[in-house]
């Protein structure tokens, strides 16, 4: 590693190269700010995409005992393959540690970009139903900053993302900058109207980051299917094709990848972040790199777990953490509750053969709204993802020629899957584990999250809505789902650093500022107050817009 | 990024000459290293950076050549219980107006599979073949592949639907035991076939990665209401 790129002083030091990272690289050196952007695993490249490739070149079809070795955690997300495995973090090297009756699932990914690269596209508003709930329903605090604050900025990351969608004037789930919707199937049609005539309820086409016509250089969908391993079209967003790519071509940015933040290093005598140490990836050396600005976007653990190693004299419980409450409030959206049915008058056989919509179905959250009034057993709410299509019907009874004929006259399956809010919970919470330490010495996260009562009732509740929705459009052979499952399988991890304006009762500020160090940020998941059941992502990254032009503005007025 | 899909939908690229996706892939790389280098400067390359921690698919490599290799042997299976698999994929799933499982060398990716699957996994799978002979020793006296193709039909037929309670005695119906095995096999069998070149193919899969934009109904407004 060229030393020259170490011995200069940053204005900005940004941890972490995906949606949130990737996002507040381009906008500081835009802004003229001389950025550093670390990234603990490796670059990618188009070469390594796999999405064409046929599964039958797979040997093992996706049974790879290298997989099963050495990600026995990270396969427990679709996403992670035979195709792209490599990816996602070897857990072998990056251990964690859970209460015994406490499981959580962590899926996480280095490389640059990292689950930028994979994620499941979909993008959602959050309203003020969700950053004021606590007002309504008198659970936790409310956001610290209100839907009117933050809308500019969603407009701002839509422009340029792109996101399909179509506008519903619904409430619950503020409208965005949509390009055109993808098309839905005759059955999501008959539940949309079905559901809307006999419920209330609002079906929407998925509002998903998939580009439907050329946008801003990147061609549109081919529809060949499956995003998670790459698009040779850059037509799905990921930030290494997108703002990464931006950010260097300002000249102002600086990309160091394979560097493995361990903790931020402090000034002690002017209470300001100094820069961070990070172990380099293949090497295992330990390196430093100076910045006036530190910002995380490390992933909502990931940062927390870098705060909380950055203990110093003044911060023995963990930088940034005088509240005593870094770590805690960690949520992930409950999942588990929902229904799969068919419409058997539907005849319309599958194809292997593309085009395959990379996309789904979204139900607008209906409980605990303005309109219905507050539920009798639970608060907040959740939404539904689904879809409905033909499938091949491998289960089929009968053997020869007849099974091979059932096998390709398929079924018309319909599916509605809840993803609810995660309440914040206090005892849901990180730490570090003083007994485990990852492949690079840096110590490890114990993480200890259960799903409470209001999660189980939601997903209860979400079994029998979906099941209603799904009779009531004509479906039959119906299975209801009404579990909860395990924390971390939605994906959807935030909390851990929460914003606040009392700076005793948060660790951040409205714009993601550390109360306690001024010249440092979290702009990841960690910062959000609820869950609210809206997919985060995109929230995340115009949050991340927000501070960091509320960052430059410092700069500009120098006190920075 | 929840649910996981059926990888047997999955859409795939046939070999042949480049296409203008291809193309444009050559060009977006071309101009990515070029506005990286530029920003990154000698000490950080992609190069250097791609030089480890790619999967054998990311490489390119087509792992399906072992199906068709001359000096196959198997790695789990014995013989006869490799020569019953063929047998039973054979009655399962035949050659009709296209190939079968026993084209698709079934067989031999479950071989594979079988190698690398917990002990119980492979336990219960060798269960299931054993019990095959088992019924057919009982019925005619002889292994399932020594069987006439008839024999091996009317064998397996009646595990091949779902059962249904006796109309004729108020009396709690007896598990049947033999089915679970015969759904493990038949399951297994109809997934390695499908998830086959053979399979995607009679699934209708034509290489092709693209057919223009998704069209999503086609019928009039009113169609759905």
């Amino acid at each position: 590693m060229a030393q020259d790129v170490l011995q200069q002083t940053y204005d900005a030091i940004v941890v972490g190269s995906g949606a949130t990272g990737g996002w507040a690289a381009k906008r500081l050196s835009e802004a003229g700010l001389k950025v550093a952007l670390l990234e603990a695993g490796r670059a990618v490249t188009p070469e390594e995409f796999t999405e064409h490739m046929p599964s039958f070149q797979l040997k093992y079809r996706n049974h790879s005992p290298e997989v099963m070795r050495t990600r026995p955690i990270q396969r427990q997300c679709y996403a992670c393959m035979e195709y792209n495995y490599e990816w996602f973090v070897n857990d072998l090297e990056n251990p964690y540690s859970t209460p015994p009756d406490r499981p959580f699932t962590w899926q996480r990914l280095r490389v640059l970009g990292g689950r930028s690269l994979v994620w499941g596209r979909q993008s959602y508003r959050l309203s003020d139903a969700d950053f004021k709930a606590a007002s309504r329903d008198g659970y936790d605090v409310d956001w610290p900053f209100s839907y009117a604050d933050l809308a500019p900025f969603y407009d701002t990351v839509e422009r340029y993302v792109g996101i399909t969608g179509a506008a519903e004037q619904n409430e619950m789930l503020p409208d965005g900058q949509f390009l055109p919707p993808m098309k839905m199937t005759c059955g999501e049609i008959r539940l949309r109207n079905s559901i809307k005539k006999t419920f209330g309820r609002t079906l929407t086409i998925g509002r998903a980051a998939v580009l439907t016509q050329p946008h801003n250089g990147r061609a549109a969908c081919h529809y060949c299917g499956p995003c998670e391993r790459g698009c040779m079209t850059f037509s799905y967003f990921s930030s290494p094709f997108t703002t990464v790519k931006d950010a260097l071509q300002t000249g102002n940015c600086t990309l160091i990848t394979d560097a493995t933040v361990s903790h931020v290093d402090m000034d002690a005598s002017s209470n300001q972040a100094q820069g961070v140490t990070f172990v380099h990836r293949t090497t295992k050396e330990t390196k430093q790199i100076r910045g006036k600005s530190v910002i995380l976007c490390a992933q909502a653990l990931e940062s927390t777990r870098i705060l909380l190693n950055s203990s110093t004299r003044e911060y023995p419980k963990g930088l940034a953490n005088s509240s005593g409450l870094l770590g805690h409030y960690l949520m992930d959206h409950v999942v588990g509750g929902g229904a799969l049915g068919t419409f058997e008058d539907l005849k319309i056989p599958p194809s292997a053969s593309p085009p395959h919509r990379p996309n789904g179905i979204y139900v607008v959250r209906f409980r605990n709204t303005p309109a219905t009034g507050a539920h009798p057993h639970f608060i907040r709410g959740y939404g539904f993802q689904g879809g409905s299509s033909p499938s091949f019907n491998m289960d089929a009874p009968g053997i020869g020629t007849d099974y091979k004929k059932a096998v390709k006259l398929g079924t018309y399956q319909v599916s509605l899957g809840a993803f609810g809010e995660s309440l914040a919970n206090f005892d849901n919470f990180c730490e570090i584990d003083p007994d485990l330490k990852d492949a690079w010495g840096i110590p490890a996260l114990r993480i200890s999250m259960a799903h409470g009562k209001n999660e189980a009732a939601l997903m209860r509740d979400a079994g029998v809505t979906a099941a209603e929705m799904l009779e009531a459009a004509g479906a039959t052979n119906i299975h209801v789902t009404t579990g909860v499952e395990m924390p971390g399988m939605a994906i959807h991890e935030v909390g851990t650093a929460r914003m606040g304006n009392d700076a005793k009762k948060s660790v951040l500020n409205a714009f993601c500022q550390s109360h306690d160090v001024k010249n440092l940020l979290v702009t990841d998941g960690s910062c959000f107050v609820s869950s609210a059941c809206q997919n985060p992502t995109l929230t995340m990254m115009a949050i991340t817009v927000r501070a960091c032009d509320h960052l430059v503005a410092r700069f500009r007025r120098h006190e920075v | 990024m929840k649910s996981r899909s059926p990888d047997a939908t999955v859409p795939v690229a046939k070999p042949g000459p480049p296409s203008p996706l291809i193309n444009r892939r050559d060009l977006v790389r071309a101009a990515l290293f070029a506005s990286a280098a530029s920003a990154l400067g000698p000490a950080f390359s992609f190069a250097q950076a791609v030089s480890s921690g790619l999967t054998p698919a990311a490489l390119g490599e087509d792992g399906s050549a072992f199906l068709t290799d001359p000096n196959w042997k198997a790695a789990f299976l014995s013989d006869q219980q490799n020569e019953t698999l063929i047998g039973l994929s054979d009655v399962i799933i035949p050659a009709t107006g296209t190939p079968g499982a026993k084209e698709a060398m079934v067989n031999r990716y479950l071989d594979l599979l079988l190698s690398v699957q917990p002990v119980e996994f492979q336990r219960q799978f060798v269960d299931a073949l054993a019990f095959i002979d088992s019924e057919s020793q009982k019925q005619f006296g002889k292994d399932f592949r020594s069987l006439a193709g008839n024999d091996q039909i009317w064998l397996l037929t009646p595990w091949a639907y779902p059962r249904q309670p006796s109309h004729w005695m108020e009396q709690e119906e007896k598990p049947d035991l033999p089915q679970p095995h015969f759904e493990r096999l038949k399951g297994l069998i109809a997934a390695a076939y499908y998830g086959s070149e053979i399979g995607q193919k009679e699934l209708g899969w034509d290489g092709s990665v693209t057919h223009g934009p998704y069209q999503g109904c086609e019928h009039s407004t009113t169609a759905h209401t």
